[in-house]
């Protein structure tokens, strides 16, 4: 349940480190968002000399919420922080690899099947197939 | 789809039920109900928390090793379905649980049993030292045993009662 004001930690190696959610996408006054949806974002944190700078303003997808993923097998998986991958304007993925705790990646997957894409490298520390 | 078994009070997690967390270092750890999961968010630690089986194997309550425990371990290779494997399998499943059942009966009635005779001890003992409670001290005098008193009770007959009812 991310909504505008929220910070979240970023999950790739795209120069971000903490971003500030202003908006989500998708409806004009849609009020949360969940893993896969896209949001815009102000960077509040940077790692420095990268071509992402603090108070820039960009797209992210959101990987991991501490709100339950509610499956409609009827699996629910929590995560312990709040995180985003950046992208841009298309749906590709700025960083060139993203740090994800399996279970929800197949979500992202779905909704944005651009992202797991030839260009990014996944690094994951545990596979589990679903 | 495979049963898992709840992290803190190791019972079997069906699907549809429970949730699980998967911490920032990928790991996953399964509750199969909000009791246990809130109990984790409390840090409490599965073995020093009585109803869990981590407790009860750690002290002893339940069986920690047997040969019937082997049988039931996790295997992550994928079998090919063939159907004799499979009728053998149920039909070993059953049997299995049937003599893990039986042995845990064994272990819990072979821990209970010096409670009888101590029980006993535990009653002689109260009653050599409490027999002032029950006894009066003269009749003490006159029958030093430690034999309780008869008491002579009244029975009202019940039958003048019945016959003012009916009346």
């Amino acid at each position: 349940m991310i909504q505008p004001q929220t910070l979240l930690n970023v999950a790739d190696n795209s120069g971000a480190r903490e971003l500030m959610c202003i908006r989500i996408l998708g409806a004009s006054n849609r009020r949360y968002a969940h893993i896969g949806d896209v949001i815009v974002a102000v960077i509040k944190e940077a790692v420095p000399n990268m071509p992402l700078e603090r108070s820039e303003v960009i797209r992210a997808v959101i990987v991991r919420t501490c709100k339950e993923l509610k499956r409609e097998n009827g699996m629910r998986i929590r995560y312990d922080d709040n995180a985003a991958v950046v992208i841009d304007q298309e749906g590709n993925p700025k960083g060139t690899r993203v740090l994800v705790q399996s279970p929800g990646i197949e979500r992202i997957e779905f909704h944005k099947n651009r992202l797991i894409s030839s260009r990014s490298i996944i690094v994951v520390d545990e596979i589990m197939i679903e | 789809m495979r049963i898992e078994k709840c992290w803190f009070c190791s019972s079997s997690i069906y699907p549809g039920h429970g949730i699980q967390f998967v911490r920032n270092d990928a790991k996953i750890f399964r509750f199969c109900r909000s009791k246990c999961h809130k109990n984790f968010k409390m840090k409490r630690n599965p073995r020093k928390v009585k109803w869990t089986k981590a407790y009860r194997r750690v002290h002893g309550k339940d069986m920690t090793q047997d040969s019937t425990f082997e049988l039931e371990r996790k295997r992550n290779r994928p079998e090919r379905y063939d159907r004799n494997v499979a009728e053998n399998t149920l039909k070993a499943i059953k049997k299995i649980d049937k003599v893990r059942v039986a042995r845990e009966a064994r272990h819990h009635a072979q821990r209970m049993k010096g409670n009888k005779v101590s029980e006993m001890k535990a009653a002689v003992k109260e009653l050599e030292q409490s027999i002032h409670m029950v006894k009066a001290p003269i009749a003490l005098k006159e029958d030093p045993s430690l034999t309780l008193p008869k008491l002579k009770v009244k029975v009202v007959q019940p039958a003048q009662a019945e016959d003012q009812m009916e009346e």
